[in-house]
């Protein structure tokens, strides 16, 4: 597998804020990569980088193995940015074929594509209505289905969840792991941490401009982990200092939160409580939660970042 | 190249297909007329037939003359008073009159400077001239009466009158009148345009920007292409608006010229469009324009577009950064006028070639006559600038456009919009 998207050293500098400072990362093909971070961190600079729309000030991007040229490569990209945008008075089919065109794709072709779009999502008979007669979710749809019409080789999708119901949501989800599947690569951006986890195969987090966390999901995990398991057995457990190769931090309802001491493993563990004479009914690793992890390394950033001098 | 003309057709076909351009395009010249007409037919409305005593001591005014006036001229009734003349003079309402005019004894030879016309309520000036244009006639007829000149003689002494024309000897054109008139018409359209258009596109840009769809086509097409693309789709809408109304003033024209019988109103148009367009060079006057019309749209356009990209929803925010682009609109209207006063002014010549008031000061000396009163240097001087100018603003608009249309919060300043221009993407 090869990098479809490499970023080097990349640095994006505003008059008030470093919005991007020194990030490289690389996104592989057909990757669902999660481009994670808090408010203001600097991830829509980032991916205006990505999508041509600001110059780097310094850095350099590769796009599918060569030097990112924005004006032609702009049209394997696709991009759905958070803040959504259509025009209101313009008929839905006009629309599509005007975005489709825009990006580089022949009327028939865009004719066709479009057509097999709308049918997938059983949007055939919008193509006259206008964007003001949609609902927020329809227009999301019709967004989404802008994005990614092209066909594009790199597709970045903000926040593609929001303001969706959970039936669309699926079909948009289905949609994405289908797209992967058929070698599109994908950078998802989301402060919906329980989304990550359950779509993205890598994640970046950002913060301050600067890339504090590069991993697959299970790497991040296991990094953070607290070495923490919780034990279902028949009596009430204590820990002794010294003897036990645990502590016990913890407990819900029948089962014990325990962490193991640095230098034991789970073994040790369950050697020592089968030498107690119980009968084990679990004994599974607690791994953190995204949600814990992004907490953890971003709390206590300054929410008026914005507002430093550099 | 191909993706701005795909702006350029969303831009221009979302507009002419709207309702509203077919019916301003349409409703434009009908209330143009109905103005022209309207305004007529109430200067008429207003005024009044006065029905006036006139008290007569110095006994050129008798009964019989008046009479004789009343029926030539019924626009006003002049009454001879002989007996009862104070209740006139205590209350002429109640007798039924709307004035008096007491007549003092007087001379033939001297006459009097002034008549007083009393009434209780003023009436308009259209009205009262027409009495008194009655009462001269009448004192003319005095004094021809005494000095014995009669319809002979009366001819001779008002009958030839000598008249001074103005002629350009060197120049192809029509007298100053025409001139005049062509200059108003074309500085007035521009300057129409050049307001109704500019706004157009700070809208459509302002549309873009809140609408969040920015973003979306930014990623597929260069902010300068995105704007260039909106600049020359909303100028050809106003070029075909305009090419519109000369199709209709160009049909109605025929149609009455070749109907004959095509009715008073259409055969009046025929006439005076006939008489005010001998030499007049008509072709050249609409290339300028249309070149004027272009440059001065490309040039304010772009400004207009710039500010649309750098404020938010917010229409006061448009119009407050907005007005010192439209002063400099007003400002060359308020040029314009002087420079019809005298055409060959050095305000007017340079006026006509700095690029802010170049596309209305130029129309407005350019029927006056090119290349005498408007030399071959000057118009090309004018045109290099005008050209030159729009490249310039046009570049300078691209550069707050493309860090305005993805800047949302607080209005900038012209200060910082400038910054914005001369900054490294």
């Amino acid at each position: 597998m090869s990098s479809i998207l490499e970023l080097q050293n990349l640095k994006k500098y505003f008059a008030t804020q470093k919005a991007v400072d020194d990030i490289s990362l690389a996104v592989e093909r057909g990757q669902i990569f999660g481009l994670l971070g808090p408010n203001g961190a600097g991830k829509t600079t980032l991916i205006r980088m990505i999508t041509g729309i600001f110059y780097p000030d310094e850095g350099q991007i590769t796009f599918d193995g060569k030097k990112f040229d924005p004006i032609n490569d702009v049209g394997h990209i696709g991009y759905m940015p958070e803040e959504r945008g259509l025009y209101k008075k313009m008929k839905i089919g006009e629309q599509a074929m005007y975005l489709a065109q825009l990006k580089g794709l022949s009327k028939a072709d865009a004719l066709k594509k479009i057509k097999q779009w709308f049918i997938k999502f059983e949007m055939e008979s919008w193509w006259n209505k206008k964007v003001e007669d949609l609902s927020k979710g329809m227009s999301q749809k019709l967004q989404f289905v802008t994005t990614v019409l092209h066909e594009p080789k790199l597709i970045i999708l903000d926040e593609p969840f929001s303001g969706l119901d959970p039936v669309n949501s699926n079909l948009i989800k289905d949609e994405i792991f289908s797209l992967a599947k058929n070698g599109s690569t994908i950078i998802f951006s989301t402060h919906r941490m329980e989304q990550v986890e359950e779509i993205c195969d890598h994640i970046a987090l950002v913060n301050r401009g600067k890339k504090i966390l590069d991993g697959t999901v299970k790497e991040v995990k296991q990094e953070f982990k607290e070495n923490l398991f919780s034990v279902g057995i028949d009596h009430e457990l204590s820990s002794v200092n010294g003897i036990t190769p645990f502590e016990i931090v913890g407990k819900k309802k029948d089962l014990h939160i325990i962490k193991i001491n640095e230098g034991s493993k789970p073994n040790d563990v369950l050697q020592y409580l089968l030498n107690q004479q119980t009968t084990i009914h679990s004994f599974n690793e607690i791994l953190p939660s995204l949600n814990d992890i992004f907490i953890k390394l971003v709390e206590g950033t300054p929410a008026a970042r914005q507002f430093q001098k550099i | 190249m191909k993706k701005i003309w795909l702006i350029i057709k969303r831009e221009y076909l979302t507009r002419v297909r709207k309702k509203t351009f077919i019916i301003s395009t349409l409703l434009f010249p009908i209330l143009w007329i109905a103005l022209i007409f309207g305004m007529g037919y109430l200067a008429k409305e207003s005024v009044v037939n006065l029905k006036v005593a006139v008290i007569d001591s110095s006994g050129y005014f008798s009964a019989e003359r008046l009479s004789q006036q009343n029926a030539i001229d019924k626009s006003s009734t002049l009454i001879p008073i002989t007996t009862n003349a104070d209740k006139i003079i205590a209350d002429h309402k109640k007798e039924g009159y709307d004035g008096y005019i007491v007549i003092p004894a007087m001379s033939w030879k001297t006459g009097t400077d002034e008549l007083l016309l009393k009434s209780n309520k003023s009436y308009g000036s259209s009205s009262t001239t027409i009495v008194e244009a009655k009462l001269n006639r009448m004192w003319n007829e005095i004094k021809n009466d005494s000095l014995q000149i009669d319809a002979v003689k009366q001819e001779i002494l008002t009958g030839s009158r000598i008249k001074l024309k103005s002629e350009n000897i060197n120049d192809k054109t029509a007298n100053v009148k025409t001139a005049e008139g062509i200059g108003y018409a074309c500085g007035f359209l521009i300057y129409f345009i050049l307001l109704i258009y500019g706004s157009q596109v700070m809208m459509g840009v302002m549309e873009e920007k809140t609408n969040r769809i920015a973003e979306v086509i930014v990623s597929s097409v260069k902010p300068f292409q995105m704007m260039l693309g909106k600049i020359l789709g909303i100028g050809l809408v106003a070029l075909t608006q305009f090419f519109l109304w000369i199709a209709f003033v160009l049909i109605i024209y025929n149609v009455g010229k070749f109907s004959g019988a095509g009715g008073g109103m259409a055969n009046q148009l025929v006439g005076t469009m006939q008489s005010m367009f001998t030499g007049v060079d008509v072709p050249l006057i609409l290339f300028c324009f249309a070149f004027y019309f272009l440059g001065g749209f490309f040039f304010y356009a772009s400004l207009y577009g710039a500010i649309g990209s750098a404020v938010n929803e917010d229409m006061r925010e448009a119009q407050s950064l907005s007005f010192p682009i439209t002063m400099l609109v007003i400002l060359s209207i308020a040029l314009m006028s002087s420079t019809i006063a005298n055409p060959t002014s050095p305000i007017a010549v340079w006026a006509s070639i700095i690029p802010f008031s170049s596309p209305i000061v130029m129309m407005a000396r350019i029927p006056f006559g090119v290349p005498n009163t408007v030399p071959w240097w000057q118009l090309g001087l004018s045109m290099a600038s005008l050209v030159l100018g729009f490249m310039i603003t046009v570049w300078f608009a691209g550069k707050i456009y493309r860090t305005g249309i993805l800047m949302y919060g607080k209005k900038p300043s012209w200060k910082e919009m400038i910054k914005w221009a001369f900054r490294k993407n």
